[in-house]
């Protein structure tokens, strides 16, 4: 390869001014995954403090205004700040790789992108300490009462999600033009991991949507008012007492925030699609309907976003349509579903870390994706709409889905990243804390919205709800303990990991003929692409008698 | 020994679990008990999906355990492969057709019944006419005004056995909040600007409790509403006697209750808002109505739209029995 040897300049080879100057995509990628994770650590107090007002009726341990900060911080920071860069952290260390490639095709935008995200996470963590403190609006801002609030926390919480998305736009075109133009020989469109196929609809999924959102933000920044030098300015976009119109921000907002559910979801059904096989020993089933059903899901998660807005009084003729939509969409998650399920049969299944928090995955997202289907039918969501119902499903979606995903990705890829395999019998203890303690915290939630309690509120006094509540709160503790569970197991391997060689789950996809951790350049050479599975071919080349044995 | 283990825990989930399902209003397994046949079409609804969910649902965990049993590693070698099979074309049709067809049968069934959920009746089946209430939500309280111009607040008082509408609104200058009372159907946001309807008709008299289900600021969670079905008689001499008393000392109780004691306090105390008893501005109507009205710093303008006959009943209230500051 003919690479032109650059001289790094000396103030750049330091140990930690290594990392702050790097464009190699495998360090941002880990950059992207442990910055993901201490967030993941804050945001997750946030969620504990919140559970913890609500274990019995009427506690004072926080105040209303402190607990729709915490309920806007905790969902803003797990969406923006832990699910979407953790899933950007895999697809920048993994994409190269398992293209045959040796960096994303904008390495100096990918840094770019990386340090976007960092500040736009501090900016929103820092809010907290602004005048007024944080945005106490929700993760979904509604006007006009995100224009009302007199505190800086909401402008400043605007502009953080504007510096995150501008990092998610540029990580996406990255992630676009690395796939279209960087390929390996051999790997043509039918040939590349599925969780390529879920990165590249996942980039174009942003791509059309995140300027939805910035227009959205944008109009909320000029109604909440704008001082520059003396020069003041206020719009009344979302402002019905000048004529404007509260409902159009939720159309703007929505047209970015239902795809923004696939953005978390479908790289999370991409590490599924990577992980299960290999642990089933088998090619995945049916290949190309898990691959096609990505890109119907993107394609059809545009035509959703007014479900979230059934009460609102749109016409019944609207509400129907969104309702079809949305169930058309459940259609292609159920042929993965079911592919995967039929990837398990007649395997040789093996039940290590990453395979466990996959199957787990499996039987817990089940149950988001259904209980989707009674928010679709638009006169049961008059009901269950902005209740506990909803706060159980997507914690089922993002957390028993996403999130399980995530955990079977870094058990699965931790040895190529650092080339040390984490610890079986502590991943066994994460795994079984964590599935037992998220179906305590957040089945009986399905309950408490069935009963009447409404997201959101900061206390509950109607005798009603408690013993549901209660049982919600036992198990944040035990997911905790899962949690710490996997930071000792990190720390551990850390100290005394074993180290593996470059393939130790004799997987089917490219990254596993790199060395373990890859070099700079990742390949010395890349072997010629003639399936989805180019290592799988390869080892079995390696077995088939040659003309020579005969002769021996 | 393990599975010992993974029993007990497993065991001791679903009692966490089925605990307080057995002490709660039928368990929370669907919406609760409905009082109104919208709220009993919406619950049929729930009830012929989850035919489905429960259907589905039984068959992937089945499926999953069974497959994870039988096909476990059992005496093979680490790496052994599996049966190495890409697909089958047939399989893969069946599980994208047989969705189709069930959600084209919840689709249907959800236009079956969308009639008798959002349309209202214009009489009730003995011939009633149906009542009218417009419903007004704002930090952090509900208004309903009656055709006659009554006005009352958090409580709306209907007649049993007929139909009652709704039209939903918020003030220009308020946030958007939801009308919901699960025993009566289902919820409808309030929005500035916007009039939305929904309706109830509940036979049986007692009284219905809700909240609003729409984050709208500090107090969203203390902004209760209840419905109090009353005989119809007995709704007709309540709502005679509030038209023969615009300045009921009743309706300034609801207000105190409804709209200053959530921030203020039910004694004026002070919350999350400054201590008011004793303050002489809550026997000053001028100077009240200039507050509740406009509003003042922080203090949204709770009675944007009051009447004098809403600001002197609040006064008579507050002068018969002034809060006591604690």
């Amino acid at each position: 390869m003919a690479v032109r040897a650059e001289r790094t300049p000396a103030w750049q080879r330091g140990r930690l001014a290594s990392w702050l100057v790097t464009t190699d995509h495998k360090r941002i990628g880990i950059l992207y995954i442990g910055s993901s994770l201490a967030f993941f650590v804050l945001a997750g107090i946030m969620a504990m403090l919140m559970r913890l007002q609500l274990a019995r009726e009427d506690t004072d341990l926080i105040g209303p205004d402190r607990y729709n900060e915490l309920v806007t911080i905790h969902g803003t920071a797990m969406i923006f700040l832990v699910v979407v860069p953790l899933l950007t952290g895999f697809a920048n260390f993994l994409l190269p790789l398992m293209i045959g490639a040796r960096d994303v095709a904008f390495p100096r935008l990918n840094a770019l992108s990386y340090w976007l995200f960092a500040f736009g996470g501090l900016v929103l963590m820092l809010s907290f300490f602004a005048d007024g403190g944080a945005a106490k609006s929700g993760w979904t801002a509604y006007a006009p009462l995100s224009t009302q609030d007199p505190g800086n926390g909401q402008d400043l919480w605007i502009l953080s999600v504007h510096i995150l998305s501008a990092a998610s736009l540029a990580g996406a075109i990255n992630f676009i033009v690395t796939v279209h133009n960087l390929r390996t020989r051999g790997m043509s469109w039918t040939r590349m991991p599925l969780f390529v196929w879920s990165i590249y609809v996942f980039s174009w999924l942003l791509l059309a949507t995140l300027p939805t959102l910035s227009a959205g933000l944008t109009m909320l920044l000029l109604d909440r008012g704008i001082s520059i030098g003396g020069w003041e300015a206020q719009t009344n976009f979302f402002n019905a007492a000048e004529g404007g119109s509260a409902v159009l921000y939720q159309h703007a907002f929505w047209f970015f925030g239902h795809p923004e559910v696939y953005v978390m979801a479908l790289p999370a059904f991409g590490i599924i699609s990577e992980v299960i096989p290999v642990f089933a020993r088998k090619p995945i089933f049916g290949y190309k309907a898990v691959a096609f059903s990505t890109v119907a899901i993107g394609f059809f998660s545009l035509l959703v976003w007014a479900h979230h807005m059934f009460t609102v009084g749109l016409p019944n003729s609207l509400n129907g349509f969104f309702m079809v939509t949305s169930m058309v969409i459940a259609v292609p998650t159920g042929v993965k579903i079911f592919n995967w399920l039929a990837t398990l049969w007649r395997g040789n299944l093996i039940f290590e870390t990453p395979m466990l928090f996959a199957l787990g995955f499996l039987s817990v997202f089940t149950i988001g994706g259904l209980s989707g289907i009674y928010l679709a039918a638009f006169p049961i969501d008059w009901q269950v709409h902005d209740t506990y119902f909803v706060v159980a499903h997507f914690h089922y979606v993002i957390l028993g889905g996403s999130l399980f995903a995530i955990f079977a990705g870094l058990y699965y890829w931790w040895p190529k990243m650092f080339g040390k395999v984490l610890d079986e019998r502590l991943g066994k203890w994460h795994f079984w804390f964590l599935f037992i303690g998220f179906n305590i915290t957040f089945f009986p939630q399905h309950m408490l919205g069935l009963e009447g309690m409404p997201r959101r509120v900061y206390t509950y006094s109607n005798g009603e709800w408690e013993g549901y509540n209660l049982a919600s709160t036992i198990g944040s503790w035990v997911m905790a303990v899962g949690l710490l569970f996997f930071a000792w197991n990190v720390e551990k391997t850390w100290r005394k990991g074993k180290r593996v060689g470059n393939d130790p789950w004799q997987a089917d996809t490219l990254e596993w003929y790199a060395t373990s951790p890859p070099p700079p350049h990742n390949f010395d050479e890349v072997p010629y692409v003639t399936s989805a599975r180019p290592l799988y071919d390869l080892r079995r080349k390696l077995r088939e008698p040659t003309g020579y044995r005969s002769l021996s | 020994m393990r599975a010992t283990l993974f029993f007990t825990v497993g065991l001791g989930a679903l009692a966490l679990i089925a605990a307080p399902a057995a002490l709660a209003d039928n368990g929370g397994f669907a919406p609760v008990t409905p009082e109104s046949p919208n709220a009993e079409r919406i619950r049929d609804t729930w009830l012929f999906v989850s035919i489905f969910i429960l259907a589905i649902f039984v068959l992937v965990e089945v499926l999953l355990v069974t497959f994870i049993w039988r096909y476990r590693r059992q005496r093979r070698q680490r790496f052994d492969d599996g049966a190495q099979f890409h697909g089958a074309t047939s399989l893969e049709l069946m599980w994208t057709v047989a969705p189709v067809v069930i959600l084209f049968l919840i689709g249907g069934f959800v236009f079956y019944k969308l009639p008798g959920i959002a349309d209202v009746p214009s009489a009730s089946a003995g011939g009633d006419e149906r009542l009218e209430v417009r419903v007004t939500g704002r930090q952090f309280s509900w208004q309903y005004e009656y055709p006659n111009g009554v006005v009352a607040i958090d409580t709306l008082r209907a007649p049993a056995g007929v139909p009652v509408r709704l039209e939903v609104t918020a003030p220009e200058e308020d946030v958007i909040h939801s009308w919901w009372i699960p025993a009566l159907g289902g919820k409808i946001d309030a929005i500035p600007g916007i009039t939305t309807e929904t309706w109830f008709e509940a036979e049986r008299p007692g009284v219905y409790d809700g909240q609003c289900a729409e984050l709208c600021g500090l107090e969203h969670a203390q902004m209760l509403a209840s419905v109090e079905v009353l005989p119809p008689e007995e709704f007709d001499a309540w709502l005679a006697e509030r038209e023969a008393d615009r300045v009921a000392v009743e309706l300034g109780a609801e207000e105190w209750e409804g709209v200053c004691a959530k921030c203020h306090g039910l004694g004026g105390e002070g919350g999350i808002a400054p201590l008011i008893a004793g303050s002489p501005i809550l026997t000053d109507p001028e100077a009240l109505a200039e507050l509740v009205r406009n509003g003042r710093g922080e203090m949204p303008a709770v009675g944007s739209d009051w009447t004098d006959e809403q600001i002197q009943a609040l006064v008579a209230y507050l002068r018969e029995s002034p809060p006591s500051g604690s």
